[in-house]
């Protein structure tokens, strides 16, 4: 067994609190789990070893905070290293929406039953949230709700640290709300921050995963949703690499006409890694759901898409659409993408389609024939491509705030 | 202006371009028109610096500026456009910031300041409105869903902010009602100051009713065959190019 998942597996053993009911299942599961490595499907094109190798100093307790996104008028939640920081956190919240941190759910009893019940077993490190997340917090917003102000999950992490957080969101029938679960950083550190979502029966949520841990820091984590009748999901997951970054994504349709979008947008530089493995369930029939992944690779960096559409057998008249497009910015960049249909009802439609190319010539000639330089052109063009799923977001103060930093972003990028 | 010589210009070894000679003085209009596949359009690709498009022999300057050796947008920037036949499509890139783009790009390279934000935003206002589109299509991704004739009014917007010496304008009057000519055709003659030139590649002489040419030449097979005044334009109009066939032969004839 590895060093560090024994070391995790006793610090497991000491945790006892409201939800050690819980976690009792995930922790045996745990142990009998192999560390997984380059024959584990799900980690194919992943290493782990890192995690093996790194040698974790004391936590560098200097604060970190997430940048503030301007216009977004969001109810904050802040945490720092993993911990809630309730001072920096908004306290006033409107009627109809409840939050508290994880710590303080013991009389929740919707959050002790929600505990794990959408997020799927398989996740290895998912396991070890379970078993370890003792920070986070729980959401709950009351039938008919419509919660109009952002919910901002703010995670800042500084070199050092080793961190576990958990989201338990309940979406009440009918109701309406937009969550931004914001990680940022860019030292060494590791943390796995999950977060599960219950959208009742005509709900509606948008919602936002700003994967930005960039530079040494060792990111994994998971969104999982779960949709009730007629419930509508919007996601986004925008996601800067780092030395290892991984998000598993499931989104379970479980009453019939939920509707689901997720786009993705990667953008990775230098020796950056993103992993997204994201699973539809449609276990009901006339749902649709629609995933736009774009990625951009430059310099050596790895980017891995895993998506998985899976149409139980009496979900008939699904409507599931899984499009992957890549811009490769050179030769030693890597890209690993990989539909996986699962479909065993016979009256669904669902498309697929995943493309690697280079920039599109004839676009790039148009540009330069205006006084427009290659390198400038470029730029333009990978933004373009990036840009356009930019433009669907709804929120335009998340929108506007990302375009120059995913700009900056081009501009340092390595183009050969 | 503009001197074009014994120009040859190959595709993937196909020669199109065999021997085209050419002079546009300041200020004047020249149309060439032609059958299809005389070369019109890699003409303008040709000289844009397009890739694929190679040049083998000829020269060509621009105010004695030799063009071919100059990257695709060290030509643009020195005053040579090319309003496209086709318009490309790019999402996410709105007009806007093409657009503002092209003109610091240009200016830069002519060595001019930046324009502010405001009076850049002033000049393509106006310029948006000069070929009657709304100003919601500076937002839009450059050309996306445009329909034919939007993205040839777009096309004289660029021209209009970028302010060329020379625009070849490739068919830009191909799929377009007579409304819509008429808009792309007041947009080129507000350019004509008596300085700048034009190089209108169309196959009709409907064009040259609103836009009148100095000059019109004939391409044909890759090199100019007959050069005339307007009445050439109008003469095509009603013969066709069924000419060329019995020129072709005399010239064989010639040859031997």
């Amino acid at each position: 067994m590895s060093n560090w998942l024994a070391q995790a597996i006793t610090e497991a053993e000491q945790v006892n609190d409201w939800l050690s009911p819980k976690r009792e299942s995930s922790l045996a599961l745990l142990k009998k789990s192999p560390w997984p490595n380059r024959q584990t499907e799900a980690w194919k094109y992943t290493p782990i070893n890192v995690i093996e190798r790194t040698k974790f100093e004391p936590a560098n307790d200097t604060f970190h905070h997430t940048s503030d996104i301007p216009n977004l008028n969001a109810i904050d939640l802040v945490f720092f290293n993993g911990i809630f920081d309730a001072q920096a956190s908004t306290s006033a919240l409107p009627a109809g929406l409840s939050i508290s941190a994880l710590a303080d759910g013991a009389s929740q009893t919707w959050a002790l039953e929600s505990f794990n019940k959408i997020k799927p077993k398989r996740h290895f490190f998912g396991l070890i949230n379970d078993a370890l997340a003792t920070q986070g917090c729980i959401i709950d917003v009351a039938c008919g709700a419509v919660i109009e102000q952002p919910i901002r999950i703010a995670q800042g992490f500084s070199s050092g640290s080793q961190s576990h957080t958990r989201v338990l969101m309940r979406l009440g029938e009918s109701a309406k709300a937009v969550v931004v679960e914001q990680l940022q950083g860019d030292a060494l550190c590791l943390n796995t921050s999950f977060a599960e979502y219950q959208i009742a029966d005509k709900a509606h949520l948008e919602h936002y995963r700003l994967a930005m841990q960039s530079g040494e820091a060792i990111s994994i984590g998971g969104c999982h949703f779960h949709l009730g009748e007629a419930s509508q999901l919007e996601s986004n997951l925008i996601g800067f690499g780092s030395q290892l970054s991984r998000v598993d994504m499931d989104i379970i349709h479980s009453g019939e006409h939920s509707n689901a979008k997720l786009n993705v947008i990667y953008l990775l530089d230098g020796k950056e890694l993103f992993d997204l493995h994201s699973a539809i369930e449609h276990t009901k029939p006339n749902g649709v759901s629609e995933q736009n992944v774009r990625c951009i690779v430059a310099d050596r960096a790895n980017a891995i898409f895993n998506g998985r559409i899976h149409i139980h057998r009496d979900a008939q008249k699904i409507l599931a659409q899984m499009n992957n497009r890549n811009l490769l910015l050179s030769e030693n960049a890597q890209i690993n993408t990989k539909p996986e249909l699962e479909i065993y009802a016979d009256d669904v439609r669902c498309a697929h389609g995943a493309t690697i190319a280079q920039i599109d010539e004839e676009a790039m000639f148009y540009l330069q024939s205006r006084g427009i330089s290659r390198v400038d052109a470029q730029v333009l063009l990978s933004f373009g491509f990036i840009n356009e799923l930019v433009d669907l977001m709804n929120n335009s103060a998340i929108a506007d705030w990302l375009r120059p930093i995913l700009r900056q972003r081009f501009a340092n990028m390595e183009i050969q | 202006m503009l001197k074009i010589n014994d120009l040859h210009a190959s595709i993937a070894d196909n020669d199109i371009i065999k021997g085209l000679t050419l002079s546009v003085k300041a200020g004047e209009v020249h149309a060439i028109m032609g059958p299809n596949g005389a070369g019109k359009s890699t003409f303008g690709y040709a000289l844009t610096g397009r890739d694929n498009y190679e040049i083998t022999q000829g020269s060509a300057t621009l105010d004695g500026q030799d063009l071919l050796d100059l990257e695709v947008e060290e030509r643009a920037a020195a005053g040579l456009f090319l309003a496209f036949q086709y318009p490309v499509e790019i999402p996410g890139v709105s007009n806007m910031e093409f657009l503002k783009v092209s003109v610091d790009a240009q200016r830069s390279g002519r060595n001019l300041a930046a324009l502010s934000s405001s009076d850049f935003l002033k000049r393509a206002k106006s310029a948006c409105k000069q070929v009657n589109l709304p100003l919601s299509f500076l937002k839009r991704g450059v050309n996306e869903g445009f329909s034919g004739g939007e993205k040839k009014r777009n096309e004289i917007m660029q021209m209009i902010l970028l302010e060329p010496k020379l625009s070849i304008l490739d068919e830009s009057d191909s799929g377009l009602d007579i409304d819509a000519l008429k808009v792309v055709a007041d947009g080129i003659n507000s350019q004509r100051d008596g300085k700048r030139s034009y190089i209108v590649i169309t196959h009709y002489q409907r064009l040259l009713d609103y836009i009148k040419p100095d000059f019109v030449h004939v391409l044909a097979d890759g090199k100019i065959v007959k050069s005339g005044g307007p009445e050439l334009a109008l003469e095509l109009e009603s013969e066709g190019y069924s000419w060329l066939e019995s020129y072709d032969r005399n010239a064989q004839e010639e040859n031997v």
